[in-house]
């Protein structure tokens, strides 16, 4: 069996994880276009998907995480210690800036927000694959 | 689905972890833990796999008799 892969079991928690997840956003979408329907907007059109995708996405990666459906036998057992220490960086790195960029924004109405989805989705995408362009350097480099 | 108790005693018998079993066949422990609790079905092609690292068959390991599920009349 391929070690460098999940294993029957691990693959099996992950699409069970993986429909469930799906099916979470699928009910909010409705809920949202249900809320739209009658005149309720929580919040403007680009924050509200940004933010049902971005909980569904962080309750996917969490249930995986818990139920040890993220990483195949063979990453059990290596310490990627830099790589670690890396994302760990750029976790906080990325934190301080979101915060920073909020505190800075001061938003006080539902327009600015509006305004300010946009690059936050942009940002949000280009740190993403930077942060998975550093992790398949050094996985590769390790 | 009960305890494999069988799989877990031909373990012992050999002195080995689940780590050491689940190291030998490509799996997680989580994974091996799952299958001697019950909980998990394995496939064929991974009994196979626990019952050439444990020496022994399929019918050894993970046949489960008849007089086990039976209950008694009367």
């Amino acid at each position: 069996m391929k070690k460098n892969q999940l294993d029957e079991m691990q693959v099996q928690k992950r699409n069970s994880i993986g429909n469930q997840a799906f099916l979470l956003l699928m009910y909010l979408l409705m809920i949202d276009a249900g809320l739209y329907g009658f005149g309720f907007r929580w919040i403007e059109y680009p924050a509200n998907i940004m933010i049902m995708v971005t909980v569904c996405a962080g309750i996917y990666l969490i249930r995986l995480i818990n139920n040890h459906a993220y990483v195949g036998p063979s990453a059990e057992n290596k310490r990627p210690v830099l790589r670690f220490i890396l994302m760990v960086a750029i976790a906080c790195s990325v934190a301080a800036g979101i915060s920073m960029m909020l505190k800075n924004a001061s938003f006080t109405n539902t327009a600015q927000i509006n305004e300010m989805s946009a690059p936050i989705m942009f940002i949000t995408a280009a740190i993403a694959i930077i942060i998975a362009l550093a992790t398949l350097l050094i996985k590769r480099s390790q | 689905m009960g305890k494999n108790l069988k799989l877990k005693s031909a373990r012992a018998a050999l002195d080995m972890s689940q780590k050491d079993i689940a190291d030998a066949v490509g799996v997680t422990r989580q994974t091996i833990n799952a299958i001697e609790n019950g909980d998990y079905n394995p496939t064929i092609k991974l009994c196979t796999a626990i019952c050439k690292v444990l020496g022994k068959t399929l019918n050894d390991i993970f046949w489960e008799d008849e007089d086990d599920e039976k209950k008694p009349v009367g």
